[in-house]
């Protein structure tokens, strides 16, 4: 597709540039640029904060504790954003290949939790995933007929399943924020899949199917090489904010459920340590952006599909 | 070919059919009449703590004075000082802890009481008249007072669990242990218990506190910021450190639980009212805070948030139950053990909260 | 290629093993019906369970009469009473709302010409300027909602304005993060846009507007309609950035529910949201059914 330069309709090029660029400078890069010279600030009161342009908040900023919360938190959104796509991806597949009248209502189904507010939602999660909570329940439910059933056949005095019932761990753990990330942002990655599985082009599977390819291979080499633009604003919308996400882990984790989001929270508030959070907050946007930028440049005019 | 559009085709029209019901909507209730958008005189803005306030204190302020208060919410100091540090947004009464009085005292950042409007001040307990971290009272007027220590789940311990130890050096209730989730708190406790002072700037100290919180890690179940109380209401856990107002709050719904100062002592607290610099109606806080000094407005408020009132023209109003109760109103001797907390300057405080994200992270 | 839809339905012939569902005697399963074989019926029905699980104890505990809501206690209206009456959560989430409209309609504009300048046109310096416009979505909530927070206080922004205008800091920080989410929808919709159509409006004398209004607005419609989706989504939910943008008198929904909730979660706040949801569904099936005579597959 070929870009037009600019110059030949300076006027229209213009009038659609600036409002965008208006915005983003004034309300996006000023404050931002703002906090960023913050991060090379010293802390000289309570309240004053010296801009003295020292690199002491990067540099304590690579201390060993706290690269491993960012490490951390990195696994944990890279846990928490493969299992969104597996969830996701059969999913949107099946919502694509559903008949037509059932498709406004699934898209809607899998974005209605979504209009509920974050908070609400994650407190709902915890009702269901505490020790005296559904899934416990039901698992206890099953317990209770599986001793009677063995109480049934006179198994019943050898305790079988245990003297008691051990209700799982679910909640404040590692697992209860992965969990509570996936649930979160289900959506997410729904949308950006469903939007290009819908795009495919069936005739391709058919063909593939006609060759002699089985579903798993018509998958594997045809179905996810098609929606790859999809899987990675999937797996970007997802894996971004999760790593700097600090609500769930602080209402779902346990005691070592720190992630580099709850650090830099901290910081700006308890701590009282603005220049320093600045400085966190700005490494963890360099590593991303970095990603971001070296993925623009492998795949470069890929038709607008970049996020 | 034919092309489907990408996302929700069949919802265009019914978005734009909810985008116009929402416009209207919204376009309606401009012209409600609305309290809070006309005149600037007989209004207060009152930045506070959830329930913590009295069931009907703003309407009877409102009844006795004229003046509209609304009340929104903060969910810890930090949060207040962080939205008032870099200029007051619009809030005439703040309710901090002793501790951060200290913090915004010295950010300056507090306005001088006249003391002239707040006739009410006689009615405090004599203790309450001043402050340490106030002196002469200048720019607060206390509110409530407490402790912090043990909530616990009668049936599910042994005795009454009278000490810090249960939850910072035992296993015995390992996975039914929940501690708060703020760092000078927790730390603070923990060096209490090693029988340092909670208030400790010492690093070798803190040191020490901060490794006996790791070694305890794997048998504390949660850092509960603040619903500690509910999650042994819901036998989460069966041993919290929290507020004695919190759990005196689940005590209601559940005989089962209980209150208790371990014998180490814990922190002794003071919420008090003040005046942020910048407050648009500063007449109206005074008139409120003189209002809340009353004494059958404090008895009110201390009746229904069960927390202990500095008041003693209040306190005369209240009922054996709620002052011979040892978990508003502790003996002397645990006050005796119990320490009120500090500012600690911000070296320490960045002491404070390096060992927490080590302790997080171990 | 072009594809002959009839495929997707017509029996296949000499494919692999069609297989004939055991209960439903309708018609034999293609190939590609993915969506009704039972293993994937299973699947979605067990993911929106999962789904709607919490949801649904939300609901349930709305009538729970109990003051901590941890416990069932007994069945009671009372929170939805309460939570009818309470002043101060109907203007946050009148604040919400008004603050979700305005957001949305402004980033929409913004972001429609954003990605329509990025979809037509070639100037230096585009892949930086591509790169700037993805950070907004690349930033931590918490750094941009400190940033706004300094920014409005060193500009000394006005408060204490009468609403709605009181509104406009946290409306323009919405806007900020919002735009660029419509501007990476729109230009993926864009995409697939044939520029001859364009160039034959062109050729047959309509003016740059002509051409726009006519030819690439309607085309732009869907993806201008998901963006305003996703970004009235996006301002309605916003917790961090507003925390720090908001004042007394400019609480939203999801900041008051924060505050309530974290000290006491009763039943008045899983009323509101009920109440929420409810009125978010029946206005989406009104909506629906207002649109369903005309359905089909055209667009």
């Amino acid at each position: 597709m070929v870009l037009e330069n600019w110059k030949t309709n300076r006027f229209v090029f213009w009038v659609m540039s600036l409002p965008g660029t208006f915005w983003l400078v004034v309300f996006f890069l000023a404050p931002l640029s703002l906090v960023w010279i913050l991060s090379f600030g010293e802390k000289t009161g309570i309240l004053t904060i010296d801009i003295t342009w020292t690199f002491d908040n990067y540099i304590r900023s690579f201390e060993a504790v706290y690269l491993k919360v960012i490490w951390k938190s990195i696994w944990i959104s890279f846990l928490a954003t493969v299992l969104c796509l597996i969830i996701a991806y059969p999913i949107s597949i099946a919502i694509s290949f559903a008949p037509n009248k059932w498709k406004p209502i699934l898209l809607l189904a899998v974005i209605l939790p979504f209009w509920i507010n974050l908070l609400i939602r994650t407190y709902a999660l915890i009702a269901v995933l505490r020790t005296r909570g559904y899934v416990n329940f039901t698992l206890e439910w099953f317990w209770d007929s599986a001793n009677a059933i063995l109480a049934f056949i006179g198994l019943g005095s050898f305790q079988l399943l245990g003297a008691e019932f051990d209700a799982l761990p679910l909640l404040y753990n590692d697992f209860a924020v992965i969990a509570g990330l996936v649930y979160v942002f289900m959506p997410f990655m729904v949308l950006p899949l469903y939007a290009n599985v819908e795009k495919l082009d069936k005739s391709y599977l058919e063909a593939s199917l006609d060759l002699g390819a089985g579903h798993w291979r018509t998958l594997r080499s045809v179905v996810i090489p098609l929606t790859m633009p999809g899987i990675i604003s999937g797996v970007i919308l997802v894996f971004i904010p999760a790593l700097g996400t600090f609500l769930i882990p602080d209402l779902l984790g346990g005691t070592n459920a720190q992630m580099i989001g709850n650090v830099i929270e901290r910081q700006f508030k308890a701590a009282n340590d603005w220049p320093f959070g600045s400085a966190l907050s700005f490494l963890l946007m360099y590593v991303t952006f970095g990603a971001l930028a070296l993925r623009a440049l492998l795949s470069r005019e890929g038709g607008g599909m970049d996020v | 070919m034919t092309r489907r559009s990408p996302l929700l085709r069949p919802t265009r029209r019914n978005f734009m059919s909810g985008i116009a019901g929402v416009a209207g909507v919204a376009a309606g209730l401009t012209f409600l009449p609305r309290g809070t958008m006309a005149d600037e005189e007989k209004k207060l803005s009152f930045y506070n703590w959830d329930t913590y306030i009295g069931e009907t204190t703003l309407d009877d302020f409102n009844k006795a004075t004229g003046i509209e208060a609304k009340m929104d919410l903060y969910a810890d100091n930090a949060e207040l000082f962080a939205k008032l540090k870099e200029g007051n947004p619009g809030y005439d009464v703040i309710v901090p802890t002793n501790d951060y009085v200290e913090r915004m005292l010295k950010a300056e950042i507090l306005e001088t009481l006249d003391h002239s409007m707040i006739p009410n001040m006689s009615n405090l307990e004599t203790a309450f008249q001043d402050a340490n971290f106030d002196p002469g009272r200048a720019h607060t007027v206390p509110y409530m007072w407490g402790t912090i220590g043990i909530g616990y789940r009668g049936k599910k311990v042994e005795g009454v669990p009278a000490s810090w130890k249960w939850l910072y050096d035992s296993d015995k209730y390992a996975g039914k242990i929940a501690l708060l989730g703020d760092a000078l708190t927790v730390i603070g406790h923990a060096a209490k218990y090693l029988g340092h002072s909670l208030n400790t700037k010492d690093p070798a100290q803190i040191k020490q506190a901060e490794e006996l919180i790791i070694a305890q890690k794997k048998h504390i179940k949660v850092f509960a910021n603040d619903n500690g109380q509910d999650l042994l209401l819901s036998g989460e856990v069966n041993l919290t450190q929290e507020w004695n107002g919190d759990i005196l709050q689940v005590m209601e719904e559940d005989d089962d639980i209980g209150y208790v100062v371990p014998t180490e002592g814990g922190v002794l607290w003071q919420d008090c009212m003040c005046i942020p610099k910048g407050a648009p109606h500063p007449k109206n806080a005074h008139a409120f805070m003189n209002f809340i000094l009353d004494a059958d407005v404090g008895a009110a408020i201390a009746d229904f948030i069960q927390y202990a009132t500095p008041n003693r023209a209040a306190k005369g109003k209240m009922e054996d139950s709620y002052t011979k109760n040892p978990a508003i109103f502790p003996t002397e001797e645990t006050l005796a053990k119990c320490e009120p907390a500090l500012y600690l300057g911000e070296e320490a405080t960045r002491l404070y909260d390096e060992a927490w994200t080590r302790i997080k992270a171990a | 290629m072009p594809a002959d839809t009839s495929i997707q339905n017509a029996a296949p012939v000499g494919v692999g093993p069609g297989k004939r569902s055991w209960w439903s005697a309708k018609s034999e399963l293609g190939p590609l019906d993915y969506a009704r074989r039972w293993w994937m019926k299973l699947f979605l029905g067990v993911m929106f369970a999962m789904l709607y699980a919490p949801i649904f104890t939300l609901m349930m505990f709305s009538f729970n009469d109990s003051k901590r809501n941890v416990v069932w206690k007994g069945f009671t209206f009372k929170y939805y009473i309460k939570a009818w009456n309470n002043d101060s959560l109907f203007l946050a989430f009148t604040n919400s709302l008004t603050i979700a409209v305005l957001s949305t309609i402004l980033s929409t504009i913004i972001g429609g010409m954003v990605a329509l300048t990025l979809w037509r046109f070639r100037f230096p310096g585009k892949p930086a300027y591509e790169g700037f416009m993805a950070l907004p979505i690349v930033v931590p909530e918490i750094c941009m909602g400190v940033a706004m927070l300094v920014f409005f206080a060193r500009i000394g922004w006005p408060a204490g304005m009468p609403w709605p205008l009181n509104l406009s800091a946290i409306t323009i920080a919405h806007v900020a993060f919002s735009f660029p989410f419509v501007a990476v929808v729109v230009r993926a919709r864009m995409s697939g846009f044939n520029r001859e159509l364009e160039e034959a409006a062109k050729d047959l004398g309509a003016s740059e507007w002509q051409t726009f209004r006519d030819v690439i607005l309607p085309f732009m419609k869907p993806g201008l309609i998901a963006g305003a989706l996703l970004a009235f989504t996006l301002s309605l939910d916003d917790f961090v950035i507003t925390f720090f943008t908001s004042g007394p008198d400019t609480v939203t929904f999801p900041v008051k529910v924060y505050s309530m909730v974290r000290f006491s979660v009763t039943p008045e706040v899983n009323a509101a949201s009920t109440l929420l949801i409810v009125i978010t569904v029946i206005a989406t099936a009104l909506a629906m059914k207002i649109q369903s005579p005309d359905k089909g597959p055209a667009h």
